[in-house]
């Protein structure tokens, strides 16, 4: 057997977090309630989110992949 | 009157799924069918997800946890008997037949997306670095930096001023070269084993918790039949980059959050 790593509640919450508030289909029109704004909101998470940029910029050159999601 | 309660979209599938719990998660699932495609749902208090309540609760981090929790285990237990589209967090309806009205005319995709689903699996890569340790590996085998080092032992107080600032600019450099080789390697070796990958914003320490700084975060859509293939290659990046202060967390199967994204290109939150 090879040792990759097997989901733990412990170390899911983060990787939990980053799927569920960040991916997943977003449909968008009148028959949705409130998607848009729970975007905008987010409990300041969306906040330290925003930080990961000036992050990247503080390391110079960032890696930057044919993949890199626009942003 | 009732009030209405609102509806609360966990996924989509082609067809009812079995679903084998007893922890009573599944209790108030439901299936609203159009078309061939059933969006799994329960019904929710208005207090807590209509506009004014979500408003209030997305501040609890507390509740947002558990109700996060709880989305991705009622995706979990669905996925357990068949491929699911997943929504994200909080995609609401008004009522069924809103819900319904929906998957018309996004019908025809979500059978797309499905087909491309089938038999893949998503896996998530984050990999993490310790500057700190980085950087005490670095000079035994970068031969500028033994080699300046060597100067600044015979150098006068002057001069090794500078040759020290020298080689703290050169440890910057070969620092950001390792990390950025290491992510692009393991991300490069990876995606050729998978049907699609994916780079995602990285979390700053604030969001993970730890002590080390994320360096990759990126997602993986397998062939079911590749999975294997993917973890022993997982295993040769961690041997290879873990003894030089990498920490490579690999965790799957995922619903395909991040492999969904409508055509419109408003499928996926970008």
């Amino acid at each position: 057997m090879n040792s990759v790593v097997v989901k733990s509640k412990e170390i899911t919450l983060l990787e939990v977090l980053d799927r569920v508030l960040d991916k997943g289909v977003v449909i968008s029109g009148d028959m949705v309630i409130s998607v848009a704004d729970v975007d905008l909101i987010y409990l300041g998470l969306k906040v330290l989110l925003s930080s990961v940029e000036t992050i990247e910029k503080l390391r110079g050159s960032p890696f930057v992949g044919p993949m890199q999601e626009a942003r | 009157m009732t009030r209405q309660q609102p509806v609360y979209l966990y996924c989509v599938v082609d067809r009812a799924p079995e679903l084998k719990e007893t922890e009573g998660l599944a209790d108030n699932l439901y299936f609203v069918c159009n078309n061939g495609l059933y969006a799994v749902a329960s019904k929710v208090e208005e207090e807590e997800f209509g506009q004014e309540g979500l408003k209030r609760n997305m501040a609890d981090f507390e509740w947002v946890k558990a109700k996060a929790s709880m989305h991705e285990r009622i995706i979990e237990l669905v996925m357990a008997d068949i491929d699911v589209i997943p929504f994200k967090f909080g995609t609401l309806f008004n009522t069924d037949a809103s819900l319904k009205a929906m998957l018309e005319p996004y019908g025809q995709e979500f059978k797309t997306i499905l087909r491309k689903l089938a038999n893949k699996q998503e896996w998530g890569v984050k990999i993490y670095c310790h500057p700190e340790r980085l950087k005490a590996n670095l000079g035994n085998d970068d031969s500028e930096i033994l080699k300046i080092e060597d100067e600044i032992k015979s150098s006068s107080a002057g001069k090794s001023y500078f040759l020290k600032k020298k080689k703290d600019e050169m440890i910057e450099k070969t620092l950001n070269e390792k990390i950025n080789e290491c992510g692009r390697e393991s991300f490069e070796l990876l995606k050729e084993l998978s049907f699609e990958a994916r780079i995602n914003r990285l979390l700053p320490r604030q969001v993970t918790e730890r002590e080390d700084e994320m360096v990759l975060n990126s997602a993986f859509l397998i062939d079911k039949d590749e999975v294997g293939d993917f973890q022993n290659m997982v295993d040769a990046l961690k041997m290879h980059y873990e003894v030089k202060g990498f920490l490579i967390d690999c965790t799957g199967p995922w619903p395909p959050y991040n492999f969904c994204g409508l055509s419109s290109g408003k499928g996926q939150n970008e």
